[in-house]
């Protein structure tokens, strides 16, 4: 099983809409909508490991940290994200983070 | 994907591979559970869908069929040019031509309507006379030449040389911006009326934002698709928006505060009595119950809901009998909510009535010496605004005078402390009070704004959290992030904060 981090995403949301909207004209039923689900978790975790190669590095100012459940969320103010392309200033943001080397669904 | 692919070409596809992978994976879930392709078809429609008008992905479709950002309706003068160049309509720009695939060229005598893909590239020159069609249906006719280009937001902006207008029309309508303020939402027409545009002279500069305020206050559901200019200061408008909204909800919440302290303040004098029903015999408890039918009679139902608050107001003390003050003060000085403060006043003349009479009837010993007459009056003096503790206290005393009764004597200074501080009554009391008392000493948690959706989000998988002190380092992989509605990607994020 794969982490189901990445079900709050555009691409995620998305899907669940989308999934709510069959399911409310009766096409699917919601079983077969989290199956779609499951698959979306693993379809998307694989893609990220193994399509994406940039890197990020950013700076900013640490709001607030929380880590339960082997999650990390942080909120940081006043942040610059910096690729070799582009450079984006957000003012908040926040970062959930599940455990990446625990070997366990990816 | 190649290493070397930018990301902002790299997203939509990776999106798009995502999408396939994943239909691709459920087709024969699809199959098995007995449906027909056509459903998968409808998910795959509607994910794409949903992804597209999210604007997460810049161009993510390129087809012409896409949601125009807008439509160009031209003057009859280029119905020519129109014809001439059969499909395609040719605008001249600064930088280059720019071609358009013409929706309906035959239109009408006033104009073609163009339809332009999502795809083009910006800047486009727009001469004069054309007017401005957004998909959300607003009209905007551009009498001077103006330049649309594109923002970083992935709007597209108007910028059209001041100069030009002034000096080649002279005209009093011109393109009409409206920068960000919130009063120009009144200052909007009716819908679907063709607008002139008319400069804002004050807050012209070399280059003027076309913001159509009226378009964003009136369809703010919209998408993003129909936006004709830049939105960057969007935000600035709708923090305007909202900072109007909010006064309007704190002038409403203020109302109703002040709604909420007049009926308190209100009961307050029928409640006043309630330690003197429980202190004194039934004569005054009968007294409460006709200050309670005065009191409760002329009020509104609101009151019936604040009277724990009430008792809670009169009974724990002096510093809360002023808090009390202070609140009645407050809602006494909304002019507005006179009326029923008045009714207090004539509830507490009545009270104070009866309360004389009462005390004819519970001054059997003879002992009262002190006429509660004098003692109301005394009161009565006072302002309105003065504590209820204070006026049921001296209610209470002329009660002590009469009944000469160790127990109201000790209930009444309890009563008394009570009113300074005491708590003889529901332990809710200091509960609720306390809770508006110390309500300032918290630093604002900030916890709600984590779940606004606007929050700029990053889900990855951390490798490495690191701590030193204060500063921190994070060692990130595998992440979507969403800046604004947009969407990136990364392999790797390596961060420090402090």
């Amino acid at each position: 099983m794969a982490y189901q981090l990445y079900r709050n995403t555009t691409l995620g949301n998305s899907l669940q809409e989308s999934l709510d909207e069959l399911i409310q004209s009766q096409q699917i039923t919601p079983q077969l909508a989290l199956q779609v689900l499951l698959q979306f978790d693993k379809a998307i975790n694989s893609a990220l490991a193994q399509r994406v190669r940039n890197r990020v590095n950013f700076r900013g100012s640490l709001n607030t940290y929380r880590f339960c459940d082997n999650v990390w969320t942080f909120v940081l103010n006043d942040v610059e994200f910096r690729e070799v392309t582009e450079l984006v200033k957000v003012d908040k943001v926040k970062i959930v983070a599940c455990d990446g080397k625990s070997k366990y669904g990816i | 994907m190649a290493p070397g692919v930018p990301d902002r070409d790299g997203l939509p596809k990776l999106y798009k591979s995502v999408i396939e992978d994943v239909i691709e994976g459920v087709r024969e879930l699809f199959a098995e559970e007995g449906l027909e392709e056509q459903v998968l078809k409808d998910l795959k429609q509607l994910w794409e869908t949903k992804v597209m008008q999210s604007k997460a992905t810049e161009g993510f479709f390129r087809h012409s069929h896409h949601t125009p950002q807008f439509t160009l309706q031209l003057p009859h003068n280029f119905h020519r040019v129109l014809q001439a160049s059969a499909a395609s309509l040719v605008i001249p720009t600064g930088r280059g031509f720019q071609h358009f695939t013409a929706a309906d060229l035959g239109a009408s005598r006033m104009g073609a309507t163009l339809t332009l893909p999502s795809g083009i590239a910006y800047p486009i020159h727009v001469p004069a006379g054309v007017t401005l069609q957004t998909a959300s249906g607003h009209l905007y006719k551009v009498n001077v030449p103006v330049m649309v280009t594109q923002a970083p937001g992935d709007a597209s902006v108007l910028h059209h040389p001041v100069q030009q207008i002034f000096q080649s029309l002279g005209q009093p309508s011109v393109l009409q911006a409206n920068i960000a303020s919130a009063a120009q939402v009144n200052a909007s027409s009716a819908p679907a009326a063709a607008e002139t545009l008319q400069p804002q002279e004050t807050a012209v500069q070399q280059t003027m934002v076309f913001q159509p305020n009226v378009m964003e206050k009136k369809h703010l559901e919209s998408s993003a698709n129909t936006t004709l200019v830049q939105q960057p200061s969007v935000s600035q408008q709708q923090l305007a928006t909202n900072a109007v909204l909010n006064q309007h909800a704190d002038a409403t919440e203020k109302s109703q505060h002040s709604n909420l302290y007049t009926a308190v303040f209100t009961p307050e004098s029928s409640e006043g009595f309630s330690p003197a029903e429980s202190l004194a015999n039934d004569s005054s408890s009968v007294l409460l119950d006709v200050e309670g039918q005065l009191d409760v009679e002329p009020q509104e139902s609101v009151q019936q809901q604040v009277s724990d608050d009430i008792i809670d107001l009169i009974i724990t003390g002096k510093s809360l009998d002023e808090y009390a003050v202070l609140k009645v003060q407050d809602s006494i000085s909304f002019s507005d909510k006179m009326e029923p403060t008045e009714q207090m006043e004539s509830n507490l003349q009545s009270e104070k009535d009866i309360c004389s009479d009462i005390e004819g009837i519970i001054q059997l010993d003879g002992t009262g010496d002190v006429s509660p007459k004098e003692e109301i009056p005394h009161t009565k003096d006072r302002e309105e605004n003065e504590s209820i503790g204070i006026i049921e206290s001296e209610d209470l005393k002329v009660l002590e005078d009469e009944e000469d009764d160790d127990e109201e004597c000790d209930s009444i200074s309890n009563t008394e402390s009570s009113s300074s501080g005491g708590d003889n009554e529901e332990p809710q009391i200091d509960i609720v009070e306390e809770d508006p008392l110390n309500s300032g000493d918290d630093v604002s948690e900030q916890d709600t704004p984590d779940l606004f959706d606007t929050d700029n989000v990053i889900v990855c998988q951390y490798e490495k959290i690191h701590r030193s002190k204060n500063k921190w380092k994070f060692y990130l992989k595998d992440g979507v992030m969403s800046f604004e509605g947009k969407d990136h990607v990364f392999a790797k994020a390596i961060g420090d904060a402090e």
